[in-house]
């Protein structure tokens, strides 16, 4: 409607206020007249109903400033009462209730008016500024009775044109507009009815509608729209159709994680966990793990939320539906899923690998057992025999033994020796591989170390020695083990060369060198090239024939040198000419890091 | 006066030879066959060593220990274990008894002459 403003001196006035004011003033100054005039003549039914005319009206137009018409009109109908009712009492009395009614009547009514024009403009505010488009519409002919900007701009429609046109045309599809008149002939009210309308260029615009009766004719329907929504519901079914295409075929478990929750699973891990789709997407990853890993897990999924890359696979054991225990390996990479930050993690079942692993340990532990066993029950039988052997030969005279039977008893004793060696070294064997020693490191002069065991073995007077090791030469590694490494290996020096024997020890390492090199050189029967690498093997005595007659006494000894210098972090290697002689050189790291 | 060895093992074979060596080389031996009898011997006669054999059955060779240290008045009395059984050396390393040793079966003579002396000393 449009405004004229009307100026009177200072002030503007909006011409229908001055209508009404003009109205008002000529409505009471009548009623005013006629009242005072009815007085006069003792009319008195006439007198105080007429001044409600111009009160109510007042109030009604001007809620507030109405209370003054009311307040003219009590005055001047008591004015006029008093002038004519003096001195009668009652009338008196009479007439000034009268004027009060005007008043609180007046004050009444405004209140009213006042109540129901704010709940107007509320009303009005909220459709109009609401971040729903609002249709009001006929259930009838389905005419759009009101609707507001939202909606007009959520479809590109100027308001005033969508007025016009009914509501069954801007759904997008017959389909669509079927849907509706369907759920609408059922619902009076609801709430997230999905459908798609037409913009008026003719695009899509996916919305949301929830409606609700206001009348019998009338339905207000909230519009939502959901376009953004459904492009990305559409761009995940996208990148889930991807996912599924690259990780169908794969052996290994793929997962897509997000914030803990897996948001794609490919077939294997379905597999894996035997749980059925439904009941792995959506939910957290860590429900699969076996409780006792879960701490470490958590700590290692905390990492990915991070984005600290995982470097390294980790184990974990799941539990699947039937309640059975699998161990899988998690490599991670830190992926975008849905414009997210999510991980991807690939799952790779090992627990046919583990179970062969403990299956393994169990076997090894088995066999070693038995080895403690029949070390045991081989050794105790030969106390006796290494005893009276010792004895006879200890006080041959006394038994009255002749020489050359001393003599047999002798090699019997060596023989006997010889035996309790070969089981002693099976047990050092056992024990060092079992992985259960821990080598017992210092660092120490080698020269002295050499010397001895050069004495203790009384090499001096088996062969002529060579030594070149400077006296400031430092190792580091376990004094003891290495003390019989060097032992076994000037042992065998001895075993296999005759006399007159040329027996060397040299030390080398270059400046920058990070090994010590300890070589042990003999002039001896020498080993053929072919036999380098089975002389370290256990009970490899190779070639049964030719070699086993040389080197039946080698055992287990190369075998448990090489296990010591392997447990050092170092390598041991030979060279070797066939009755030339043998060289072998123990390569051992300056800095030993433990190699159990 | 020579020292009392008593030997607490199961096994006759090495009962017999032992109670020869050890005459033979100076000592008094004492042959316990059975590991429960052992304790009452101890306490009634108790030697100057014991070599002890581990794989014995009822009551193994350091079941008898635990009972026979458990008695004041043989606390410091020297203990060798004589056992065929490995690894014997890690068990006896954590202990820390310095009244006890260990000699691997089989043992030569110069061997256990060396064992007994290193508690002994010298015979006369």
């Amino acid at each position: 409607m449009q405004e004229i403003d009307v100026r009177i001196g200072r002030y503007s006035v909006r011409k229908t206020d001055l209508i009404r004011l003009f109205s008002i003033l000529l409505l009471t100054t009548l009623c005013i007249v006629i009242s005072a005039f009815s007085f006069s003549r003792s009319v008195g039914f006439i007198s105080s109903q007429l001044l409600f005319i111009p009160i109510l009206y007042a109030a009604y137009v001007y809620p507030k400033r109405g209370l003054y018409i009311a307040a003219v009109c009590s005055i001047a109908f008591q004015t006029i009462g008093y002038l004519y009712s003096y001195p009668n009492a009652v009338a008196l009395l009479s007439v000034t209730a009268e004027a009060i009614l005007f008043i609180v009547i007046a004050a009444i009514i405004g209140y009213f008016i006042e109540q129901i024009r704010s709940g107007e403009v509320r009303y009005r505010t909220v459709f109009e500024n609401s971040q729903l488009g609002i249709i009001i519409f006929d259930t009838k002919d389905f005419s759009i009775r009101q609707t507001n900007e939202k909606f007009a701009a959520m479809l590109n429609y100027p308001a005033a044109e969508l007025l016009k046109k009914p509501l069954l045309e801007i759904f997008l599809t017959p389909r669509e507009k079927s849907r509706f008149l369907e759920r609408i002939g059922k619902e009076k009210t609801t709430s997230d009815f999905e459908t798609r309308f037409a913009a008026k260029d003719g695009s899509s615009c996916w919305v949301n509608l929830s409606w609700g009766q206001i009348s019998d004719d009338l339905v207000s329907c909230s519009v939502i729209n959901i376009n953004a929504r459904k492009l990305a519901e559409k761009l995940n079914n996208d990148n889930m159709m991807k996912y599924r295409q690259l990780t169908e075929g794969s052996p290994t478990s793929i997962l897509v994680v997000q914030n803990g929750y897996i948001r794609f699973a490919n077939p294997s891990f379905i597999t894996f966990v035997e749980y059925p789709p439904a009941e792995i997407t959506g939910k957290s990853l860590a429900s699969f793990i076996d409780k006792g890993d879960l701490d470490a897990f958590t700590e290692f999924a905390a990492k990915w939320v991070q984005k600290i890359p995982a470097k390294h696979s980790k184990e974990f054991r799941f539990l699947t539906k039937n309640g059975e225990i699998r161990i899988g390996a998690l490599f991670t990479n830190q992926v975008m899923h849905m414009g997210n930050p999510a991980t991807l993690v690939n799952i790779v079942d090992i627990s046919e690998k583990q179970r062969l692993e403990d299956q393994i340990h169990m076997d090894n532990e088995r066999r070693r057992g038995v080895i403690v066993t029949v070390a045991h029950e081989l050794r105790t039988p030969l106390q006796p025999i290494l005893g009276y052997l010792n004895l006879l030969i200890s006080d041959a005279e006394g038994f009255g033994i002749k020489d050359d039977t001393r003599k047999i008893l002798e090699r019997c004793l060596v023989s006997v020796d010889r035996e309790r060696q070969i089981i002693n070294q099976m047990l050092d064997l056992s024990v060092l591989e079992s992985g259960k020693i821990q080598l017992t490191c210092s660092t120490f002069a080698l020269a002295p170390l050499v010397k001895k065991v050069l004495d203790a073995g009384g090499y001096a007077t088996k062969a002529e020695l060579t030594v070149d090791i400077e006296d400031s030469v430092q190792v580091t590694g376990d004094m003891d083990r290495l003390y019989s490494v060097i032992d076994s290996l000037l042992s065998n020096a001895v075993n296999y060369s005759k006399p007159p024997r040329k027996i060397g020890i040299f030390y080398r390492s270059a400046i920058g060198d990070k090994q010590h090199h300890i070589a042990i050189r003999d002039n001896g029967i020498g080993i053929p090239q072919d036999q380098f690498t089975s002389i370290f093997e256990p009970f490899q005595l190779a070639d049964g024939t030719v070699l086993s007659r040389k080197y039946d006494r080698l055992g287990l000894s190369l075998s448990i040198v090489k296990k010591i210098v392997q447990m050092h972090g170092g390598t041991i290697t030979v060279e070797s000419v066939v009755n030339a002689g043998s060289t072998f050189t123990i390569h051992l790291p300056r800095e030993v890091h433990h190699d159990a | 006066m020579t020292h009392k060895i008593m030997l607490v093992e199961d096994d006759q074979p090495i009962l017999d030879m032992m109670d020869i060596l050890l005459r033979r080389i100076g000592y008094e031996p004492v042959l316990v066959p059975d590991v429960m009898d052992a304790l009452d011997r101890v306490r009634n006669d108790p030697p100057a060593l014991i070599l002890l054999d581990i794989m014995m059955t009822p009551m193994n060779g350091w079941e008898f220990l635990d009972k026979l240290r458990g008695e004041y008045h043989i606390r410091e009395l020297p203990v060798i274990l004589f056992t065929a059984s490995p690894s014997v050396e890690e068990r006896l390393a954590l202990m820390k008894d310095p009244y006890l040793g260990v000699l691997q079966k089989p043992v030569s003579i110069p061997e256990l002459k060396a064992g007994l002396e290193k508690f002994l000393g010298k015979p006369e």
